[in-house]
């Protein structure tokens, strides 16, 4: 899976970029590569790790500003991998 | 178990681990980790202003951490003479080196100094030297010498070691999992 990030700045480094997740909880910023953004600003997260109706609790690729590994987002906010959608 | 020199060598060349550029194979290895090496674009952080008291509450409501980084530190790049440290200075600096550590290879890593700079004062991270299974980026290293005199930090030099460790297992977001094939975006996976 790939969660939706919006750009929310540069980052300290110039290989990197600060994104943002829209969560259940609000929004989470994280510092990442700018090699694992998509073309269409997404990251990947691998496999959802539990589910709450249209809550999915997703892995981030890097700690958020908040201290947060493990965020709940809405399903619109997450992509399949465009190997996952050749299986589907 | 800590991967060892050809155990690492052989992820690499069936790309259970990036590092770019590669690591010299002649004498970037030891037995049992491989040498990072010192980027050129480092972020410094400030000395104490008279008068002025800062201080970072990391319980604060909306404290971000990237921009107190941001706040206290200037960017900079190391030139070829190299960058003095003086003692108790501390800069964020990142490896040259991009590394990634995909999920299914299960491995994670951890980033150590050397010895040789540790003996000098020179610490490269503050407590926080795991490198997740998933992982893909530069290193961040939260350098501070300890020493009572400045070391000097040069481009390209070797400035802390990885290593290498297998997971037990793969963790839970590398596997399909028990929702694969349930409707995720508004579009429906077929089911394994």
């Amino acid at each position: 899976m790939r969660v939706k990030v919006q750009i929310a700045g540069e980052g300290l480094h110039p290989s990197e970029v600060v994104v943002q997740v829209a969560t259940a909880e609000g929004a989470e910023k994280l510092v990442v590569d700018k090699r694992s953004l998509g073309n269409d600003n997404t990251l990947s997260v691998g496999a959802p790790l539990g589910r709450k109706g249209d809550l999915w609790l997703v892995e981030l690729p890097r700690e958020t500003m908040r201290g947060s590994w493990r965020v709940w987002v809405k399903g619109k906010e997450l992509e399949q991998e465009a190997e996952e959608a050749q299986v589907a | 178990m800590i991967l060892t020199d050809r155990e690492i060598k052989i992820a690499i060349r069936q790309r259970l681990i990036e590092i770019d550029p590669a690591p010299n194979e002649s004498v970037a290895f030891s037995a049992t980790a491989v040498d990072l090496t010192l980027d050129p674009d480092i972020a410094i952080f400030g000395g104490a202003v008279p008068g002025v008291r800062k201080e970072i509450d990391p319980s604060e409501e909306g404290f971000d951490a990237e921009r107190v980084a941001l706040d206290l530190a200037t960017r900079a790049k190391i030139k070829a003479d190299g960058y003095l440290l003086k003692p108790k200075d501390f800069v964020l600096a990142w490896t040259r080196e991009y590394v990634r550590l995909p999920t299914p290879s299960r491995v994670a890593a951890r980033v150590e100094g050397k010895s040789s700079l540790a003996r000098c004062g020179l610490a490269v991270h503050m407590t926080a030297p795991t490198i997740h299974s998933g992982f893909e980026g530069r290193i961040r290293l939260e350098m501070m010498n300890h020493s009572p005199v400045p070391i000097r930090l040069k481009p390209g030099m070797r400035i802390c070691q990885l290593i290498l460790e297998m997971t037990l297992g793969t963790p839970e977001k590398g596997y399909q999992g028990q929702f694969f094939g349930q409707t995720v975006g508004g579009k429906k996976k077929k089911a394994a």
